[in-house]
């Protein structure tokens, strides 16, 4: 990261190789759209090439960082469109993504802790994980969620709370030094 | 735990789903809270976790190209002008054919993240070709050979688009016109997109202006074009 902070092109391309699937799976995970996906991602990237300077290794892992940037990206792409247009989107049985081939062990550790989490996230009880999912992922304020579920604000929040609470503790039991 | 007013909100604010004034005030009140803020470090490996609970897909390599170009763009601009800046510096409407060779070749395509012209290094003949624009539009396609292997155009004095528009390219044989990846161009007007599609046979890379997330045909009539 140093080196890409550095300015180095050749450093940001080992950044995108190690980071690129996962920013990718994120976006298409939120937008739903592969080519809005691609978007997603190459703004998010080109962000981070731009906004290198302020990383800082304090503050959590390159990785964290990068997801974080493309969140707040995919986000963006899914507020300039219609709240109608917003559409949570499973990643199964869409056909035109291809399932990444894996070909190295920290793609086979990526797929593992995503199975784990994923796990862990199956377990919260359903309106929990629901306004996680809508807020997280479908890019929803608790006002909007608290709408479209006919819930009161408070009641939203709370499981918000309650469902990451639950989800901590899962996974510091499945890895405790791995999300600390 | 935290048990009081801003409890609930730090959940929301690691979710996103906090409106700005909300966030604003939890910030501040994070600011003096150490009970909050414990709170926000201990949930933040939660929130952290869910963007890895995805599926896993491989990106498409266009994009990977198309990145790298940008940044080796970018990466050249802020170094000032180089050897690379003088070489792409090709004036706009020139007839095709320039030819580059040596280490010129090689310096390019180090920059450019190796896509595309790596048979350069192997013998293959590495051309440039610029394009015909209208008003103060210029771009400048580079590749190997016949572009078996794609090329990267590189364009410049291309207005940055309003609402959100993006910059698509496109590759015409006879009739048929093929999208290409979109592309974004800096506040100078400068910008790079790969073309990962084999061009032998081509007659031509045009590029057009299309909303966010490309056009599956052109819109409008081209604002460059490069004969092949």
């Amino acid at each position: 990261m140093q080196l890409v902070q550095d300015g180095r092109p050749q450093a940001f391309e080992l950044l995108y190789d190690r980071h690129g699937g996962a920013a990718f799976s994120l976006a298409y995970r939120m937008v739903g759209a592969r080519n809005a996906a691609e978007d997603v991602t190459q703004e998010a990237f080109l962000s981070i090439w731009r906004s290198r300077l302020r990383y800082e290794p304090t503050r959590g892992s390159v990785r964290t960082w990068v997801l974080g940037i493309v969140h707040n990206r995919a986000i963006d792409a899914l507020r300039r469109h219609t709240v109608h247009d917003r559409r949570m989107v499973p990643s199964e049985g869409i056909e035109e993504v291809r399932e990444a081939p894996e070909r190295t062990d920290a793609e086979v550790a990526r797929r593992q802790e995503a199975a784990s989490v994923r796990s862990a996230i199956g377990e919260l009880p359903d309106e929990q994980s629901q306004v996680i999912e809508l807020a997280y992922f479908g890019g929803f304020s608790h006002t909007e969620i608290a709408e479209m579920l006919e819930t009161p604000v408070g009641t939203v929040k709370g499981r918000m709370r309650l469902g990451l609470e639950k989800l901590r503790r899962s996974l510091d039991a499945f890895a405790p030094e791995g999300y600390a | 735990m935290s048990d009081h007013a801003f409890r609930d909100d730090v959940a929301a604010y690691l979710l996103g789903a906090l409106d700005e004034r909300e966030r604003h005030d939890l910030e501040d009140h994070l600011a003096e809270c150490a009970e909050c803020r414990e709170e926000l470090q201990w949930l933040r490996g939660a929130a952290d976790a869910l963007p890895r609970s995805v599926e896993q897909h491989e990106p498409p390599p266009r994009l990977r190209a198309s990145l790298l170009a940008e940044v080796g763009v970018e990466g050249e601009r802020e170094r000032g002008p180089g050897l690379l800046e003088r070489l792409f510096s090709v004036p706009r409407r020139l007839t095709p054919g320039i030819a580059w060779s040596g280490a010129a070749a090689v310096l390019a395509i180090g920059l450019l993240g190796g896509y595309g012209l790596s048979q350069g290094l192997s013998g293959d003949e590495v051309r440039t070709i610029s394009a015909t624009a209208e008003g103060n539009a210029g771009g400048v396609l580079t590749m190997s050979g016949d572009g078996e292997d794609g090329a990267i155009l590189r364009v410049t004095g291309l207005a940055q688009p309003t609402g959100g528009d993006v910059y698509q390219a496109w590759v015409q044989r006879g009739r048929t016109i093929t999208p290409e990846p979109t592309f974004e161009v800096g506040q100078d007007g400068r910008g790079a997109v790969a073309v990962p599609e084999d061009l032998s046979g081509a007659d031509a890379v045009m590029v057009t202006r299309e909303e966010r997330g490309g056009a599956r045909a052109p819109t409008s009539a081209p604002l460059l074009r490069v004969g092949l």
